[in-house]
């Protein structure tokens, strides 16, 4: 049980170092940093959201970025309107935009669910390489959906000129912003806990392992993945939400399956299966990322064959290296 | 309707360069079970080598006979250095790593032959246009694109039905253990198998050189279009690339060309245009979506 | 109430051109242990797997309780009453031993889209879990990973979360396969244990086990039930011997 003690004291000293870091930044002067670990935090909330698909239940998506986008378009979406007093549309209801963080925010979420159901419900039919191959699929569909959408910039995107607005918080200032990101990367992962342990977890764990057993348990694991995908691809728009906040920018980009290949490599970097590790992959991938463009533009001629390094020899991931324990096994 | 003809002319040309990514793809999905996502890169590696040593060296030729072992030889040694060792693991180790080959061979394009596209002649005696009907006049290299991909789909056919090599690729991917107890070297057999993926792949980027701009990353977008190919077609199936290939490239090329005008027919114009061209992106993977619905494995799933 | 719990009629499957079950019928009495034997190839596990609904039959009836299921999915008859453990043991390698059983026991109790409450805290799990583990002599071992367990102690758990439903049908796919000898004994000791408070269609290829715990057998050939008998008419049939038990008998 010694293993459980050291990860629980490595989880906690983490948690902490989040907690007080602007006050460290704020010391030292390099107030950059604030927003690039807001970053760091909204991108590690979609890891942990994917890992609940990749490391919990074996689902292989390759296109969650989708719904990063389709959070983070939400958010755009409304503030346009709302800037160009113009509603978003007039029929069955007139629907007015919203610069309001506590309703475009959920919408955000509610939205990005909503495109996972739709998604979820048609990629959950196939299987193994037809899964990872049609949820690409689908994500690039959605991207160049919204390239073709010049109502809303296509290709260019829409800029926000400033951030939702919360009662209580100025989240212009970029110390407020960032706890939003530690609060709502926290809650998520609270939330995921209970899910991962309870009995829809335990159901869906089960999947990932032998999915014949199950049925022959005699249950339908259709509606139990599909019920799962929905809530990663919630995590996921939540993260987009935030992420459009942050940039004060949209673009399909963010639909683009690099980053939904980059959200992979946060997770296997940090540990497959492990709640807070996707949170560390995602600070080491951006903080490697923003120190090798430092020195070289080609970083990614090293990142690549590191990757594969670490797939073939490193499986279980920096936090099962520090924190120690099985992998998926938290 | 001699428009109709052209576009579906460059359609069955789209098809055709899809067939020759899927081809090779679909094997080694089908064969040895591994998902790769660097196949693109191979189809850039075609054609960056064509193009240079085209330019070099003036003959188009040269270039699509460098090219190909170009293609093939970086296949093989991507295989027999990383793939090989992730044939036993998940796919998503297979995707991962691949996913960092397809960093890498985009970077070190990028600092080989800089961030520029290169450009590609049509080669002169494939130059010009012919008159097919009497008003239709297309272009005589498009023509040789189709040629050239019905000539490889004929002899792809011919090796896995006639020869004796064609048959224990069949085989490995059926029974790995039971080819090699046969005293079939299956480490080999793999290899070549992806060499020949590799070459498929390399034979498209070159004859795509001179249609598109050559540059880095143009690997993913015609991979992308590959899967949808093979998701539609079915995994490992040779018949499903062709049938699957044929049929996106005309759904994607026929919807650009004449789902604006269709719509403009219904609706007013600018409506019409935006809608009609979101659809039109669209409309290969609403294609995919349908067949799944109705055949989760694909048209012709390799084995049921 | 009828005295068959399962009867089979006129079922056929093929693949390609390889016939797996060839107009295969015969009925399993109500509480005995039904013994299904056949030379390797016979199409012992295609017939379990129809029966089960992994796979559909071509053509021909499954009735379950007097209940046409030949068209039924696979969990729906698990709801039924139907429970199987599979030839190649299938448990939850990653899952510890009690959320294994727990796993199982929250199959049979309703929807499980319950998103909060910690698994083996809620209250259907705390009831049933302790006296599922003893009835396969596990409770020792509810912390450990299943993937630690001995080959033996594995299968126990298989069975052990097939009997969670409390089946009325329990089909075991060749049970001692891959066994060494103490495995065979304990599970014997089980089935034996189990005989006559449920129905078990027992797939087997050790025909010690065989004689020593079955009601009745059906003797399967090339996709054919070329006998159905009570166990000693069996152990006497010369056609059986020729068939399956060859000349060392």
């Amino acid at each position: 049980m010694t293993s459980t003690l050291r990860k629980n004291s490595i989880v906690a000293s983490g948690g902490l170092l989040l907690v007080i870091l602007p006050i460290l930044v704020s010391w030292s002067g390099h107030d950059y940093y604030i927003s690039l670990f807001s970053r760091i935090l909204i991108y590690g909330l979609a890891a942990v959201s994917l890992d609940l698909l990749l490391g919990f239940s074996g689902m292989i998506s390759l296109g969650h970025a989708a719904y990063v986008g389709i959070g983070a378009y939400v958010v755009a979406i409304f503030f346009h309107h709302a800037s160009e007093m113009e509603p978003l549309f007039t029929w069955p209801f007139v629907l007015e935009g919203s610069e309001n963080g506590l309703l475009v925010l959920p919408l955000a979420v509610l939205i990005s669910a909503l495109f996972a159901l739709v998604i979820g419900s048609l990629c959950l039919r196939t299987r193994g390489m037809h899964f990872i191959m049609i949820t690409l699929a689908f994500a690039q569909m959605l991207y160049y959906f919204f390239v073709s959408l010049e109502k809303y910039g296509g290709d260019d995107g829409l800029s926000l000129y400033s951030r939702s607005s919360i009662p209580g918080m100025d989240l212009g200032n970029d110390i407020h912003f960032y706890y939003l990101c530690l609060g709502s990367l926290l809650v998520f992962i609270f939330v995921a806990r209970r899910l991962v342990y309870s009995r829809f977890g335990l159901i869906v764990r089960g999947c990932s392992n032998n999915e014949r057993r199950i049925r022959a348990l005699g249950i339908n694991s259709y509606s139990y993945r599909l019920a799962l995908f929905v809530i990663a691809g919630a995590g996921a728009g939540l993260a987009g939400g935030l992420l459009a906040n942050q940039t004060e920018y949209v673009s399909p980009g963010l639909m683009h399956w690099t980053l939904s290949g980059e959200l992979m490599v946060m997770v296997l970097l940090g540990g497959l299966g492990t709640l807070f590790g996707p949170v560390l992959g995602a600070a080491v991938f951006l903080l490697v990322e923003e120190n090798l463009a430092m020195y070289t533009e080609h970083w990614m001629v090293y990142m690549g064959p590191f990757l594969v390094l670490v797939v073939i020899f490193a499986k279980r991931g920096l936090f099962g290296l520090v924190a120690g324990g099985e992998n998926g096994n938290e | 309707m001699l428009l109709v003809i052209e576009q579906f002319l460059n359609g069955l040309q789209l098809g055709i360069t899809l067939f020759l990514m899927s081809a090779g793809l679909t094997l080694v999905f089908g064969i040895m079970q591994v998902i790769n996502l660097a196949h693109g890169s191979f189809y850039m590696i075609g054609a960056y080598v064509g193009a240079t040593v085209a330019a070099a060296s003036g003959s188009f030729l040269l270039g699509v006979a460098a090219a190909l072992p170009a293609a093939a030889l970086c296949g093989m040694v991507v295989e027999f250095v990383v793939l090989r060792r992730l044939y036993e693991r998940e796919h998503l180790d297979q995707v991962l790593a691949t996913f960092g080959l397809i960093m890498f061979f985009n970077e070190l394009t990028r600092i080989i032959w800089g961030r520029q596209p290169l450009f590609m002649e049509v080669p002169l005696w494939l130059g010009g246009s012919v008159e097919l009907l009497p008003g239709l006049v297309y272009p005589v290299y498009r023509l040789a694109v189709i040629g050239v991909g019905l000539a490889v789909a004929v002899s792809l056919w011919a090796l896995f039905a006639k020869t004796r090599l064609g048959m224990q690729i069949r085989a490995g991917g059926v029974n790995r253990k039971m080819v090699g107890a046969l005293g079939v070297n299956i480490k080999l057999l793999y290899t070549l198998v992806f060499g020949l993926g590799t070459l498929l792949a390399g034979l498209a980027g070159v004859m795509a050189g001179p249609i598109l701009a050559v540059e880095s990353g143009m690997g993913e977008s015609i991979l992308i279009l590959t899967f949808v190919v093979i998701v539609i077609g079915g995994i490992g199936s040779i018949r499903g690339a062709v049938a699957g290939a044929v049929l996106v490239g005309l759904v994607d090329t026929l919807g650009r060309a004449f789902l604006p005008a269709v719509f403009r027919m219904l609706f007013d114009s600018s409506t019409a245009d935006s809608v009609a061209s979101s659809l039109a992106s669209m409309a290969i993977y609403i294609l995919m979506a349908a067949v799944l619905v109705v055949k989760p494995k694909g048209l012709f799933p390799a084995h049921s | 109430m009828n005295d068959k719990i399962m009867e089979v009629k006129g079922l056929n499957k093929a693949f390609g051109a390889v016939t797996a079950t060839n107009d295969l019928s015969f009925g399993i009495d109500r509480g005995h242990v039904h013994a299904l034997i056949g030379p390797n190839g016979a199409g012992k596990t295609t017939l379990v797997n129809q029966l089960t609904g992994d796979i559909f039959p071509d053509s021909g009836k499954i009735i379950y309780n007097s209940q046409d299921i030949t068209r039924l999915k696979d969990y729906r008859r698990a709801h039924l009453g139907i429970a199987r453990s599979f030839q190649i043991t299938h448990i939850f390698e990653n899952l510890t031993v009690g959320e294994n059983m727990a796993l199982s026991i929250c199959a049979h109790s309703g929807h499980n889209f319950h998103f909060w409450r910690h698994s083996l805290r809620s209250g259907i799990v705390k009831e049933k879990l302790e006296g599922a583990l003893g009835r396969v002599d596990l409770a020792h071992r509810r912390h450990l990973k299943a993937s630690h367990l001995s080959h033996g102690e594995k299968r126990q758990l298989e069975v052990g979360m097939a009997l969670t439903g409390d089946p009325e049908l329990l089909i075991l796919d060749e049970p001692m396969a891959g066994m060494g000898p103490g495995g065979t004994i304990e599970l014997s000791k089980l089935i034996e244990k189990l005989k006559g408070t449920l129905t078990i269609l027992l797939v087997e290829h050790d025909m010690d086990v065989v004689f020593s715990l079955a009601d009745m057998v059906t003797v399967l050939v090339y996709g054919e039930a070329i006998l159905t008998a009570p166990v000693d008419q069996v152990r006497k049939n010369r056609r059986v011997q020729q068939a399956y038990l060859g000349d060392g008998w």
